[in-house]
């Protein structure tokens, strides 16, 4: 804290930046307000709670550790999520993570998730016509490529703009905005399946 | 205003909050390009609520903090001061722990008082305890003897020979 308050003193960091190397200072505060977001990111990317677990410590780990690092150029919520797409790639990559994908069908995890959806007042048949539903879109998000993965959960889950995305991921806008237009196909195409 | 339908590409941008004020003039007047967009904001809100859900049950199982709460504790110069403070303390403290008289060595000096004064009483004793046995041979044959008997403190009987 020392540091950064010299850094203000001599008109390196502005208070903005100031308030958000502040926030990655108290580790606990940070935790609190960013896990349950980068646990979604991580579970959803990689679905395994506790792989999805792990790198979510990590993330908070590596983002303390690397804290002086940080030039405040974006949000501390999307230079986590920086930090936590590169861990889920590498774990996507290491060969434990391959063998257990291959292991395991996405299609058991589709309809668990189905499964547990709930919506009241609806008739039986078009309840099971959105579980359905949600059991194709599922599988479709589940197979798409790693970068438009990530894309499309950053857009539509946490609901981040193309620019915060492409800073979060290191991509141009332009791709970003290719990736989100195949995804959305993807979708698009799954749910003609199930009309 | 565009008179054809839009195409695939320009719903998504409708529903990247992309479209253009000629997209969403025609979206004013086209009822099925409305219904094709509106499906596809239906199913991403879907997927949507339910990972969701899933995210929040996982994590409604798992600890409340991840194991972090102890790396902030004392920062790593406080924490080598206090060592070095300690270190000072144990090593000025250990001369005068050298010095002080130690109980254990006491209570050996009063163990040797009292076997040394064991072993005076049974010096003092004129018969040893393994000839007791004798003394009382010797003292049924003084009576045609020249010895005499005479009784030593303690009971003990001495023989007296000339």
């Amino acid at each position: 804290m020392e540091a950064l308050e010299q850094l203000i003193h001599a008109g390196q960091l502005s208070p903005v930046r100031h308030r958000m190397a502040a926030e990655l200072e108290d580790v606990n505060t940070l935790c609190s307000t960013y896990r349950s977001r980068i646990y979604r990111y991580a579970l959803l990317s990689l679905r395994d709670p506790d792989l999805a677990e792990s790198v979510t410590q990590d993330c908070f780990l590596k983002a303390y550790k690397a804290r002086n690092e940080f030039r405040g150029d974006c949000s501390v919520a999307t230079w986590l999520t920086r930090i936590a797409t590169n861990l889920i790639r590498d774990a996507t990559r290491s060969r434990k993570f391959q063998f257990w994908k291959a292991a395991n069908s996405t299609a058991v995890d589709a309809g668990a998730i189905a499964d547990r959806l709930r919506s009241p007042g609806l008739s039986p048949e078009t309840f099971l016509m959105i579980k359905e539903e949600l059991r194709q879109l599922w599988d479709t998000v589940a197979t798409l490529p790693g970068q438009q993965r990530s894309v499309f959960l950053l857009r539509f889950v946490e609901e981040m703009e193309v620019l915060e995305i492409a800073t979060a991921m290191g991509l141009h806008v332009g791709t970003v905005k290719s990736h989100l237009h195949r995804a959305l196909t993807a979708v698009r195409k799954a749910m003609e399946g199930t009309k | 205003m565009k008179t054809t339908h839009l195409s695939a590409w320009e719903h998504e941008e409708c529903i990247l909050g992309q479209a253009t004020p000629e997209m969403l003039g025609h979206l004013t007047e086209c009822a099925p390009c409305r219904a094709e967009i509106g499906r596809l904001e239906h199913g991403v809100a879907l997927y949507r609520k339910a990972a969701m859900e899933w995210s929040s049950e996982c994590l409604a199982t798992r600890p409340q903090q991840p194991h972090m709460a102890g790396r902030r504790g004392l920062p790593a110069v406080a924490l080598r001061w206090a060592i070095a403070a300690a270190v000072l303390l144990v090593l000025a403290l250990l001369p005068f722990h050298v010095g002080s008289p130690r109980p254990v060595q006491r209570t050996a000096e009063i163990s040797d008082d009292v076997l040394l004064q064991q072993v005076d009483e049974q010096v003092s004793v004129a018969v040893p305890a393994s000839m007791e046995s004798l003394t009382h041979l010797v003292s049924t044959e003084s009576g045609s003897g020249a010895g005499a008997v005479t009784s030593a403190p303690g009971g003990k009987h001495i023989v007296q020979t000339n």
